[in-house]
């Protein structure tokens, strides 16, 4: 009998847990939690615990499929390389490269993204390649960079148990980043205050020190009428503002008007209770912000993160310990995705495709006869906007799930089956990969070497547990070789180690980072810019990246669609503790499935009464783009007037309903807030 | 100490007396449960942290009971091997101990009165007449009302993971009631307050060895080591039965049930 314990990273949020898998006999049959991993400390959420649950799941793909006549059958390696090099050409000679577009994978590997953008711009030429970054964090790195100069976490998950104040807002930290819930615990016990703004009363709500429900989709007015109450009472930090910021008159002069009773009319929150939120938050010698999706996915969204940048800057909350602005990333990897230039916008290390330096750098580094664009590339919903209109030709999908994860899902299934090639690259035939031409079986976490970079910069390794189940092979394997198909040079990588080795030395952020380094240390965090560098726990100390932290002066604007009339309610979506995404991993883990075997609908009991609605009843949810029959769940977790449905479940799709009005910057779409009415059906 | 397991391990192996010991090593700067076999370095092999190796034994025994096993034990560890032989998990004359003493420290930190296995050949000085005070004495003058406020608050942190089950050294059943929706709701965070934490504590009442791997795996930081400690002080109280004795049966379980 052979044993052995693989330390590697969780496949499941950003927290980035380390934990065991014990494998006996090649067969992966638990997972074991690390004591000494610093992030987890030897705990672990149940989607953690379940983690091996779907890697065995019994339609696991085990070779590549290709469809005739509407269905599909089995086919070799080399015929499903061969058919889709030869489309790939063929869509690239008539169309141009740009009727190509890419979607790249926050599950999977740094080095697999790596590959995917260097595919997009050297093999096919194009800028189109993004990912489900754009669903969730888009406006984070766009909002941050602006105002700090870069765009992720300033500061690290360990450092949340030494805040003395915690302001949450628009994150259900318990259900989404278990384990930096749990230092919230942590914080509160050792006398740390907390402040949580969300409109749904979730865990936390118990343990806060002040729980203020604003109405979804007015996060910039509480904010700025934080920083008036703060600029009133002279709680502001002078010196940090006088010393370390730009722009803070426009501010100061623009937050005159969000006096705690505007404020209030606005958002619903009590003024009282705004004033004594403020001067808790700026009271505190150190004051964390963290935040989510509540804060991202608006119209708003580059708007409200820019606001969060701005209260931490005018209490001089940045580049200290157990201070700053945390986004917490959704995906083991959604970090990585971004550092590693799965972005339209940029190449990795965040460096700009509209700069003919860079360009010129990659160009000459990947030996390219073909010049890359100067444009920026599409982002996710502009793809299935101009795969709708004909525009786009062609997708190639690894890891990724749109007919789940994306707004509006009817229009994106009519766009999908508008291409005349669609490629996807999954463990599964997802909703996705069924509308696929041909469908390629990548392997999971645990099946392949590589790197996750966790929510707060932590570069951390994966490491091959058991060999890939069937015909299955290492997504970056898959990369190479269709890239060596189709004759392109700059692939002939025989290790993730090689390719890291490779991102080294073009990634700036990344250049001292070396699987012996994190080997050695467990992890690094970036910018780690050379060998002897140990990493940087927190970011803008003394400086921000950009130099001055700029402060933008940003008006309440409210989402573009409000409820009216015909549909009187308002509809936010989200995840659960128990599911993950779209559910291809989760709800094949069979301990998930039965806490929550399907979707729900949570309306406030007053609602339901009015509306004659039964707990449990089935009831049916309409906006302007659709309609689903999903059960209800009568609870006072949501308040009056506001629905709330998790998206992970296709047989009652949330993003069916939901508006894909975009943020004019970060192109992030409006999941938190759209119009919506509810029926019963006597069900 | 750690030379003289290593020295018994090589013995052992050696000899042909087991095929595999379990015990910890490093691997990356941190310890991980494994199998040395015939041959291996032993260089690597650690002590602690504490991991749950007697449910690595009853995984390998499951699989091929014939397998001759020793394995690394604390004084917990081997009481779960005796209350898993009770239970017909695993046979006690298939396995060998390596038994190792726990220093006053980390009794202290366990709040454990027998840290070492009986084992004759034990490595390491036994801790006989330890001095542990009463760690509840706070806890044991609150009001009943005052008591059920404690654990609300504490359990309204619980995150469900059901890690306290997944890393117990004594839940192994097949079915488990925690996941029996005759009892709760499933679903639900925090689940269902007290009927959850209940349910669990009452299944290892006459069982919970002590080890302290629920508390350490508890991501909400739940002191549930108080739960298991005064269930195991009520077992003696009420019963006078200690849980690990080679002999007896859990007097709240009847003979015929195995």
């Amino acid at each position: 009998m052979e044993y052995e314990t693989v330390l590697t990273t969780c496949p499941y949020c950003g927290c980035g847990c380390k934990y065991y898998i014990e494998v006996i006999d090649g067969v992966a049959k638990d997972v074991l939690p690390c004591k000494e991993d610093p992030i987890s400390q030897g705990k672990l959420c149940i989607k953690g615990w379940n983690a091996v649950d779907f890697v065995y799941s019994g339609d696991r793909l085990k070779t590549p499929l290709i469809k005739e006549n509407g269905k599909f059958r089995e086919a070799s390696w080399d015929e499903a390389y061969g058919l889709i090099a030869s489309k790939f050409k063929d869509i690239k000679g008539t169309h141009g490269a740009n009727a190509l577009g890419l979607l790249s994978s926050a599950k999977t590997t740094n080095e697999e993204n790596y590959l995917m953008q260097k595919f997009a711009r050297s093999v096919i030429v194009t800028n189109n390649v993004d990912h489900c970054a754009r669903l969730c964090h888009a406006s984070t790195v766009a909002g941050l960079a602006a105002a700090f100069g870069s765009g992720a976490m300033t500061n690290s998950t360990p450092e949340v148990e030494e805040a003395d104040c915690i302001l949450i807002t628009g994150s259900n930290t318990t259900e989404q980043h278990p384990l930096i819930g749990s230092r919230i615990f942590k914080a509160k016990e050792n006398g740390a205050k907390i402040i949580l703004i969300d409109p749904r009363a979730i865990q936390l709500s118990k343990f806060a020190d002040l729980h203020l429900r604003q109405r979804p989709g007015t996060d910039v007015a509480w904010i700025n009428g934080f920083i008036h109450v703060i600029i009133e009472e002279g709680l502001a930090d002078e010196e940090f503002i006088t010393t370390r910021t730009e722009n803070f008159e426009e501010l100061k002069e623009l937050v005159k008007d969000y006096t705690p009773e505007r404020v209030e009319e606005i958002t619903g929150i009590p003024k009282e209770d705004l004033v004594k939120a403020a001067r808790m938050y700026a009271g505190a010698d150190s004051a964390s912000i963290i935040y989510s999706m509540g804060i991202t996915q608006h119209t708003t969204g580059v708007d409200n993160v820019k606001s969060c940048a701005n209260l931490s800057m005018v209490t001089g909350n940045l580049g200290k310990p157990s201070t700053g602005v945390n986004p917490l990333r959704g995906q083991n990897n959604v970090q990585g995705a971004c550092d590693l230039g799965a972005l339209p916008n940029v190449f990795p290390g965040y460096q700009a495709v509209v700069n003919p330096d860079f360009r010129e750098k990659f160009e000459k580094a990947w030996g390219m006869a073909e010049k890359i664009p100067d444009n920026i590339g599409l982002t996710v919903v502009e793809m299935m906007n101009e795969a709708h209109k004909g525009n786009l030709k062609c997708i190639y999908i690894m890891g990724e799930n749109p007919m789940i994860s994306d707004p509006d899902i009817t229009h994106v299934k009519e766009a999908l089956e508008n291409l005349d090639f669609l490629v996807v690259q999954d463990l599964f035939v997802t909703e996705t990969a069924a509308l696929a031409d041909v469908v390629l079986p990548g392997t999971s976490f645990l099946e392949k070497d590589g790197t996750f970079t966790a929510t707060d910069r932590r570069v951390q390794r994966v490491r091959k547990a058991i060999e890939p189940i069937g015909d299955s092979r290492p997504d970056w394997k898959i990369i190479c070789e269709l890239a060596q198909r189709m004759g392109s040079k700059g692939f002939e990588f025989k290790s993730p180690k090689e390719i890291q080795d490779e991102i080294a030395s073009l990634t700036p952020i990344y250049g001292g980072i070396t699987y012996d380094r994190l080997d050695e240390l467990g992890y690094l965090q970036w910018p780690c810019p050379n060998a002897e560098h140990a990493g940087t726990v927190f970011l803008h100390k003394d400086k921000c990246s950009r130099g001055p932290g700029h402060f933008f002066a940003v008006e309440y604007k409210p989402p573009a669609e409000l409820p009216d009339e015909k549909y009187p309610f308002t509809l936010t979506t989200g995840r659960i503790l128990f599911h993950f995404h779209t559910g291809t991993m989760t709800r094949r883990s069979e301990k998930l499935n039965k806490e929550v075997p399907t979707g729900y609908v949570e309306i406030n009991p007053q609602d339901a009464e009015e509306l004659g609605i039964k707990d449990g009843e089935k009831v049916k949810v309409s906006t302007r783009r659709g309609t689903i029959d999903i059960p209800a769940y009568v609870t006072r977790k949501v308040p009056l007037k506001t629905v709330f449905i998790p998206f992970h479940f296709n047989e009652c799709a949330a993003n069916m309903l939901t508006n894909p009005a975009l943020d004019p910057i970060a192109k992030i779409p409006e999941f938190k807030v759209c119009a919506c009415k509810i029926e019963t059906i006597g069900e | 100490m750690e030379d003289e397991v290593r020295k018994r391990i090589a013995e052992m192996l050696d000899s042909g007396e087991v095929t595999a010991v379990i015990a910890l090593k490093d691997v990356l700067g941190m310890t991980t449960p494994c199998v040395f076999k015939k041959g291996d370095d032993l260089s690597s092999l650690r002590l602690s942290p504490h991991y749950p190796l007697a449910t690595l034994a009853m995984k390998m025994h499951k699989m091929d009971p014939e397998y001759k096993i020793a394995i690394l034990c604390r004084g917990c560890d081997e009481r779960a091997l005796l209350e898993m032989a009770k239970r017909n998990q695993i046979d006690m004359d298939k396995l060998s101990i390596i038994g190792i003493a726990c220093d006053e420290e980390t009794a202290k930190d366990c709040n454990c009165s027998v840290p070492y296995p009986s084992c004759e050949d034990l490595i390491g000085e036994k801790l006989e007449e330890l001095e542990l005070g009463d760690a509840f004495e706070d806890y044991k003058r609150m009001s009943t009302a005052e008591k059920l406020e404690f654990w609300k608050k504490q359990f309204e942190k619980c995150n469900k993971c059901y890690g306290c089950r997944n890393i117990c050294q004594m839940c192994f059943c097949k079915d488990c009631e925690l996941e029996n929706e005759l009892w709760l709701k499933k679903g639900r965070l925090p689940p269902d307050f007290p009927v959850y934490h209940l349910i669990r504590a009452f299944h290892l009442a006459g069982k919970c060895v002590g080890c302290g791997e629920c508390e350490s795996a508890c991501p909400a930081g739940i002191p549930l080591m108080t739960i298991n400690r005064l269930l195991r002080d009520d077992m003696k109280e009420l019963f006078d039965y200690v849980v690990g004795n080679t002999e007896e049966v859990n007097p709240l379980y009847t003979k015929e049930e195995f």
